[in-house]
């Protein structure tokens, strides 16, 4: 059954468009340009690793896969209201499902990394292998958040707005677009703003995740920073815990509310 | 007796009727909780329990719980009170298609939609040449299903569940779409099912189908199991109170006092009134008697006169314009006062709701002394016809001669 919703969830996002899967290409292509051109060209961001785009895009697609899984998952089963309201079983699928086709946009937006990996003279080696410990937790924070969205947004509509923004904000919080060396080292010593700003980043799961992506496509080596990497699957395993407990609460009234 | 499948006890759900519902995050803010809200019982206390094999009917006006009833049964729904056990695999239908996606062929979403009420993709793929042909799909199965019409839909639909091979089967209402093979179609293949030994739950308003597939009947009104008991015995119910119910309503409602008004030449129609086989009528069956009667005043004795009585159907399209016999009324004097009447062995009118138009004529004008439009409106049941259409006629079929073996599908 999960098969078959993904299935589902996948196709029904290409079918009716021209370009189809090149669209889960062209979009992170397109704003890895946007910004490199404005953060590496124009305002000279020094990007450690020699190459701005293998840099951008490593952490834009892991960030791109992240965002997506929670958008769609939030709306999931809003979305899907005729079918809530109208056939028993397990609704958690629709969640789950909509953040399995984020994964496979993922691996499939992974394939832009290669010409740009050969482009500046980049390879992989094992460090690759932590990949999927990465992929597994930006899956778990993605559902686990996911979880709570959909069943909170059968109640309050407003929420798939909010997550919409609040990736945005996220975005900005996480070192995608700028090296993480730049915070630890800038912000050190700029009063409270620069405290606040370091605790967010630090807090942040996504950091941790992002900056492992780096460390493997960018930097070909084993993510650095364990502690942190630790922190973000700590994280992850309690948001689907707590995903888990507020949606099994919440799915009683589904069919009545959506 | 087989043992229970499924055992309902005291059942109770409650709904929330938001009066101002927040479901944006300001209003919750603001209000600090979500809206204020009534409570509703849509079912109160339910107990039944349905031992294996048996069909089991759900009957009631609309908003009478039926539909919460069995979602809860379904597990759509979970009951405030009571608890609900089902042994063996369930499957439901209460919306046909439900969960369809436009883009996708038809053959996309069998697979979807087998996969959602719970087929594995092989088993759907075994019997995927059976759905196609019961649906009458073999040529647009691979055409995106938002191409179909709305009976292709239905029909592939219903085509994936009477292929789920449940143990029980929750249905609601299915079987009033689609056309009159179709349905026919379905029907057989529910008494298949039945014949199989397997359980059925059917919500209708279809009282004729209910009567045709269920052992057992549950009334629901109000939320409140009214009747429980043979099939038979609780339709009739059902229907008696149904009748009484229009009865009272149309009296107090619309078949007030006539307009007794002069008309020409001072002509006067002081009443109408409907008499069935026992006193007035408003509620009546196909075939049983009416009688339309007319009470007349005028200065003078009428002379060449003609009365006539229109019935109309509800959305005012007559049917049917029975005039009085111009030879016997053109040299007649007709004292000034007197009442004419109009009767009808049986009422040939199928289900619906009807009213007369009354007129007394002039022959040599053609102009009307009075006339009066639409009134007495009249309610006609037919449940127990097979006919459909707008009336019956006296007939019979001859068929060739039928073997006695068993009959072939």
């Amino acid at each position: 059954m999960l098969l078959e919703l993904v299935r589902r969830d996948v196709k029904s996002r290409y079918r009716g468009s021209v370009l189809g899967v090149g669209w889960t290409l062209l979009n992170p292509l397109i704003f890895m340009l946007v910004y490199s051109l404005v953060f590496g060209k124009f305002l000279k961001v020094h990007y450690p690793g020699g190459s701005a785009t293998v840099f951008i895009l490593s952490g834009l697609l892991a960030w791109t896969f992240f965002s997506q899984a929670l958008i769609m998952a939030t709306g999931s089963i809003v979305a899907n209201a005729t079918l809530v309201r109208k056939v028993a079983f397990p609704w958690m699928l629709l969640s789950v499902s909509s953040v399995i086709a984020a994964l496979v946009n993922f691996a499939i937006s992974l394939l832009l990394l290669i010409p740009f990996m050969l482009l500046s003279h980049k390879g992989v080696g094992i460090p690759v292998l932590a990949a999927p410990v990465l992929v597994a937790i930006t899956f778990a924070l993605s559902l686990g958040l996911g979880l709570m969205l959909a069943a909170g947004n059968v109640y309050l509509r407003d929420l798939s707005y909010l997550v919409n923004l609040g990736t945005l904000i996220w975005f900005y919080a996480t070192p995608v677009i700028y090296p993480f060396t730049l915070v630890s080292s800038k912000f050190s010593g700029h009063g409270l703003e620069g405290e606040a700003a370091h605790a967010v980043i630090y807090a942040n799961p996504m950091t941790w995740v992002v900056l492992g992506f780096q460390d493997v496509f960018v930097f070909d080596r084993w993510p650095q920073h364990w502690h942190g990497l630790g922190y973000s699957a700590v994280f992850s395993l309690l948001s689907i815990w707590l995903g888990l407990r507020v949606f099994r609460r919440l799915r009683r009234r589904f069919a009545e509310e959506v | 007796m087989p043992e229970a499948v499924v055992e309902i006890n005291d059942v109770s759900k409650r709904f929330r009727i938001y009066h101002e519902r927040n479901t944006t995050l300001k209003q919750s803010l603001v209000a600090r909780r979500r809206g204020r809200f009534e409570e509703f019982w849509a079912v109160r206390d339910v107990s039944v329990e349905i031992p294996e094999g048996e069909s089991l009917g759900i009957i009631g006006e609309n908003g009478s719980g039926k539909s919460t009833l069995l979602k809860c049964v379904a597990g759509i729904l979970v009951q405030d009170k009571g608890t609900i056990s089902v042994r063996g695999r369930l499957a439901s239908l209460l919306e046909v298609g439900a969960g369809f996606h436009p883009d996708f062929t038809g053959r996309e979403n069998v697979y979807l939609n087998g996969a959602i009420l719970g087929l594995p993709r092989k088993y759907i793929k075994s019997i995927m040449d059976t759905i196609v042909e019961f649906a009458e799909l073999e040529q647009f199965i691979d055409n995106p299903v938002k191409t179909y019409s709305s009976g292709m839909y239905t029909r592939l639909g219903f085509a994936i569940a009477v292929n789920l091979d449940p143990d029980i089967l929750v249905v609601d209402e299915v079987l009033a779409v689609g056309d009159e093979a179709f349905q026919r179609r379905c029907m057989e293949r529910i008494n298949i099912m039945r014949s199989e030994g397997r359980t059925l739950v059917f919500v209708s308003h279809a009282l004729g189908s209910v009567r045709a597939v269920c052992d057992r009947c549950i009334w629901m009104d109000h939320g409140v199991a009214r009747k429980i008991g043979g099939v038979d015995a609780v339709v009739d119910a059902y229907l008696a109170e149904v009748n009484r119910r229009e009865e009272a309503e149309l009296d107090v409602g619309e078949a007030s006092d006539v307009d007794t008004s002069p008309g020409r030449m001072g002509v006067r129609i002081t009443a109408v009134d409907l008499l069935g086989a026992d006193g007035p009528a408003v509620v009546l069956n196909t075939g049983e008697p009416l009688t339309v009667s007319i009470e007349y005043e005028a200065p003078v004795p009428l002379r060449g006169a003609r009365f006539s009585v229109t019935f109309l159907r509800g959305d005012g399209a007559p049917i049917l314009t029975v005039p009085t016999d111009d030879l016997e009324t053109a040299d007649a004097a007709l004292p000034r006062q007197g009442v004419v009447r109009l009767s009808l062995p049986g009422v040939p009118f199928l289900e619906g709701f009807y009213r007369v138009t009354v007129d007394i004529t002039e022959i040599a004008s053609g102009q009307h002394y009075k006339r009066l439009e639409r009134v007495r409106p009249f309610r006609v049941h037919s449940a127990e016809h097979r006919e459909t259409g707008m009336a019956v006629l006296g007939h019979s079929w001859e068929l060739p001669q039928v073997g006695t073996g068993a009959i072939r599908r």
